[in-house]
């Protein structure tokens, strides 16, 4: 490792010295560079120019049952850092309820890299801004009153080390892009129309994706004149009817209604003063009816998607597994602290490994369930026009605009971007303000056809919110095409 | 005054990007934060970090660049490499279409009266005890368990710029403390909230009182399912904090005001938009908020009046938009306001409030609210903790979790009455950098014809 040799060489006296004052485990991740560049155009302004530069550790550590955190930007007050977390376990273990326990694992050593040809970090400012102006300039438009065009880029390098001899460095490099076209409607209600880069799960994630005029720029002329089909739309009358979700919407749903509740952490009620709890129970993993037969949801290593990021924050290396399998609920999200806790509550083991779940926002935050590639995988319905055509009275949504879910995600409302009606197996027009709602459970037992292939697409969200001390976190949703029956629509006063 | 071998460091580097002939700006943020996390009714998390972050941002005719830096600041080099780079970062920008405005300190600031050191080094075991205690009283009641977290910290934030020799300087303490007791049978949950600038301002046995004083109608009746249609609502401390947020996002930032998003833009100063008991401010002189003595464009913070007795009085203006606008900023170039949300004749205490409600919905708290139509000011959201049945003047049962689907402007100009006693709700996050903000509600308000969109089954 090519670490700079004094941070690591203190970083291993102090997991020693942990170990020596009774821990039973102790981590640490080194920051050595996290970097992050935003850039957005609005109105072909440059409204936001922004860089950031991070490097600090975070030691976390286990003792009497109980975890202690503590960050410091301070590379010399490393020791005085371990010092703090030791203090917090030991607070902590004052008022202990189920003992924390990592398990035991096999060391690890590893090294992650994601696939890449362009560092983002190494193209220069105006090359990344005249890409972003040619895409602003082609969003312009008579009936375009607003435009924004974004990207963010993320690069960090982290190291890993824990007092069980595991040892990893791996690079993170994201690449994020949006765009939106905005017009206010006959009663002056502003709409939009947006994109934002996703892919089909393979390729690369350096700026050579955004820059490859097939994945982004391409979108510009669909967007504007969908925009103007919005503004000259009547509202979504409500009503039950079918309803069509394209990726763009489906991902939300499924972070929402399927990754968000199946965080163990959640589950176990670690979450419920700040974010929620969820409608899962530990002992419901195996047997719960989540949805439909057709419904698989499942967490996978996705060749291109932030959610891939070859080792989780405490060291377990990434694999696939299926959270949902032909309905039934079968395992959640979970890093190794809190196994024990859910099968001692379920009575039985529920799951048995970690899922390679635990990742923090930055070296000062601590890790967490998280989720990484929560997916849903491709069916064999056919194509969106196979669906559309099997379709008697439905609706299309696409893209999120509002959304709201309850505490433990049971039930939600969310309203989108644009629906295109289906009447007897086609698209007969545009409506606008769109909303849907329903309760999680019913809405994915209603779940009767999961598009082919073709349909599927690799949805990256980069600021899932969770956690206290708050995090944003980057994660990836690959989703086909899919359709619910008879789901309540629209909004009537 | 910050430390003054940091702040020697920034006067050195601000003095060389004068000699480079560079406008920029320094933003320095250090904090001291610690937290306890509570799951399960033990502490589940607990946490200390201490952070230095630096913003440097440097302005060129109409190209601006920036940089910011999270790590020890510890030598004059690392500052010369970050003005270096934001200055770079600043030739490679683009030109704007308007000239923006080049921050400059308009008074010196040194403000430390909201800082206590006890509250900067309360400790964890200090925390956890007072948590334990209101566990050990109440969780023996029922099958209760607790959760929630406790956040302290120290916050400083210095900001100076080459426009001028003044520096700005703040430093404060603050806490926040929430505790969540659920029954694991009935499902029900129920919150206590503290926002604090001091250490020692409650106790645990206020603490367990105001748990005490919602129990027993929790205990003793089942959940209620209401009726989806118009209702009359009486909101409590962090739902009107939700609701404020939500109207100040809607209805007055200045871009979304010019740019005829926001459901005020129809409106001219002057026009009445809500009730005559609606007052807003921003206002950094309140005794409940945090109060932000300057923004990071160097302007000085005043009371800032947004709607005056039901009167639309401003819109504000970050510098940006002022500059693209053509108007003079308000002093919010910064996250964290002081909003306060004036109160009326209404009686201080919830009971006499119930009382005057005669009928309707207590709902203290609104989860994960949101606005699908700014321009109409639409919002929605779900009751959550301590939501009651109130009928005759009195609690009756538990409100299982309810859905209000409304408009700003309805709920505002439907006001039936407003407390007379204020609160300080906290609304500060600790998303990346500390940042402490509350706002002083009214500790209820009452509304008339307000739309439950959708109920449910469950609480
Ligand atoms: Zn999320």
């Amino acid at each position: 490792m090519n670490i700079c040799s004094t941070v690591e060489k203190t970083v291993r006296t102090q997991l020693k010295r942990m170990l020596e004052a009774g821990c039973s485990f102790a981590d640490v991740r080194f920051y050595d560079e996290d970097r992050t560049e935003r850039l957005v155009l609005y109105d072909g302004n440059l409204e936001v120019n922004y860089q950031r530069w991070e490097k600090g550790i975070g030691v976390r550590v286990l003792k009497n049952g109980a975890i202690g955190f503590a960050a410091t930007a301070d590379l010399n007050a490393i020791p005085e850092c371990f010092d703090r977390a030791l203090a917090n376990a030991e607070a902590a273990a004052q008022l202990l309820g189920f003992p924390k326990d990592m398990g035991s694992a096999q060391p690890v050593r590893g090294k992650y890299q994601p696939r890449f040809q362009q560092d983002p970090f190494a193209v220069p400012l105006p090359e990344k801004l005249s890409l972003l102006k040619r895409v602003d300039e082609k969003l312009k438009d008579n009936t375009v009153e607003h435009r924004m065009v974004s990207a963010h880029f993320q690069k960090r390098r982290i190291f890993y080390y824990n007092s069980e001899g595991t040892e990893i460095e791996r690079w993170v490099l994201n690449t994020f892009a949006g765009m939106t076209v905005m017009a206010r409607d006959k009663d002056g209600k502003a709409q939009r129309r947006s994109y934002e880069l996703d892919s089909d799960g393979t390729g690369t994630r350096g700026f050579e994706w955004l820059a490859n005029p097939q994945a982004f720029e391409v979108h510009t002329e669909r967007i504007k004149r969908e925009l103007g089909e919005i503004v000259a739309a009547e509202t979504l009358p409500p009503g039950r009817r079918d309803v069509i979700l394209l990726p763009g919407q489906g991902h939300l749903q499924v972070h929402e209604t399927i990754g968000h509740p199946l965080e163990l952490d959640r589950i176990l009620g670690y979450e419920l003063s700040f974010a929620g709890g969820s409608h899962v129970k530990p002992e419901m993993i195996g047997t719960l009816r989540y949805g439909s037969e057709k419904l698989n949801a499942k967490v996978m290593v996705v060749e291109n998607s932030p959610g891939t990021f070859g080792y989780d924050d405490e060291g377990t290396p990434q694999y696939e597994y299926y959270l949902i399998k032909n309905g039934i609920l079968v395992n959640v999200l979970c890093c190794r602290l809190d196994l024990g806790e859910a099968n001692t509550k379920a009575g039985r083991v529920v799951v048995a490994r970690s899922g390679a779940s635990a990742r923090a926002a930055g070296f000062y935050k601590t890790p967490i369930d998280r989720m990484t590639n929560v997916c849903i995988e491709w069916g064999n319905d056919g194509t969106l026009e196979d669906i559309i055509r099997a379709t008697e009275n439905g609706v299309i949504l696409d893209m999120p605009v509002s959304w709201s879910i309850g505490s433990n995600r049971e039930h939600f409302h969310f309203g989108c971007e644009i629906a295109w009606e289906v009447r007897d197996g086609r698209i007969t027009r545009v409506f606008k303000n769109p909303t849907y709602q329903g309760h999680t459970l019913e809405f994915y037992n209603s779940l009767d056809m999961v598009g082919d292939r073709s349909t599927w697409r690799l949805f990256q969200v980069a600021n899932c919110g969770k956690g206290e001390p708050n995090q944003i976190m980057e994660v990836g949703h690959g989703v086909p095409v899919m359709r619910f029956r008879n789901v309540l629509t629209g909004e009537g006063r | 005054m910050l430390e003054t071998r940091i702040r020697n460091l920034l006067l050195e580097a601000r003095d060389y990007a004068r000699k480079q002939g560079l406008n920029a700006e320094f933003s320095f943020h250090r904090e001291r934060s610690s937290l306890i996390r509570l799951g399960n009714s033990a502490i589940a998390l607990s946490t200390a970090e201490e952070l230095s972050r630096l913003d440097v941002s440097v302005q060129e005719g109409r190209r601006v660049g920036s940089w910011t830096l999270t790590a020890d600041i510890t030598s004059f080099d690392q500052l010369r490499e970050a003005l270096n780079r934001a200055a770079e970062n600043c030739r490679n920008s683009l030109e704007k279409d308007y000239e923006p405005i080049f921050g400059a300190v308009e008074e010196p600031v040194d403000d430390t009266t909201g800082f206590d050191p006890r509250l900067e080094t309360i400790s964890p075991v200090a925390k956890s005890e007072l948590c334990a205690r209101v566990i050990k009283a109440l969780k023996p009641r029922g099958t209760y368990d607790f959760s929630g977290s406790w956040s302290t910290g120290a916050t400083e934030m210095y900001y100076l710029t080459t426009a001028n020799d003044h520096e700005a300087y703040r430093k404060l303490t603050d806490g926040r403390l929430v505790l969540v007791l659920k029954d694991q049978v009935k499902k029900w949950e129920l919150a206590v909230e503290k926002t604090q600038k001091r250490a020692g301002e409650f106790t645990a046995e206020e603490i367990i009182q105001e748990f005490e004083a919602l129990l027993p109608i929790y205990e003793k009746n089942p959940g209620y399912k209401t009726e989806i249609g118009n209702q009359r609502v009486l909101f409590g401390p962090q739902a009107i904090a939700q609701l404020v947020s939500l109207c100040v996002w809607g209805g007055f930032f200045g871009r979304a005001y010019e740019e005829g998003r926001a459901f005020t833009s129809r409106n001219r100063f002057g026009d009445k938009i809500f009730s005559e008991m609606v007052t807003l401010i921003d206002d950094p002189t309140n005794p409940d908020v945090f109060g932000m003595p300057f923004d990071f464009n160097g302007k000085r913070r005043r009371p800032f009046p947004l709607v005056k007795n039901g009167i639309f009085t401003n819109v504000t203006y970050d510098s940006q938009t002022a500059a693209k606008y053509g108007k003079q900023p308000t002093g919010h170039d910064l996250n964290n306001w002081d909003l306060v949300f004036g109160t009326g004749t209404g009686p201080a205490d919830l009971k006499s409030a119930m009382e005057l409600a005669g009928n309707a919905l207590y709902i203290p708290h609104l989860h994960y609210v949101h606005l699908p139509d700014p321009t109409r000011g639409i919002f929605t959201g779900s009751s959550r903790f301590n939501a009651l049945l109130i009928r005759d003047g009195r609690p009756v049962a538990p409100l299982f979790s309810s859905r209000i689907t409304d408009s700003i402007p309805n709920v505002f100009n439907n006001v039936v009455a407003v407390a007379a006693r204020s609160v300080a709700q906290n609304e500060s996050s600790t998303y990346e950098r500390r940042a402490p903000e509350a706002q002083s509600v009214p500790a209820w308000l009452l509304c008339d014809q307000v739309r439950i969109s959708d109920v449910a089954d469950s609480f």
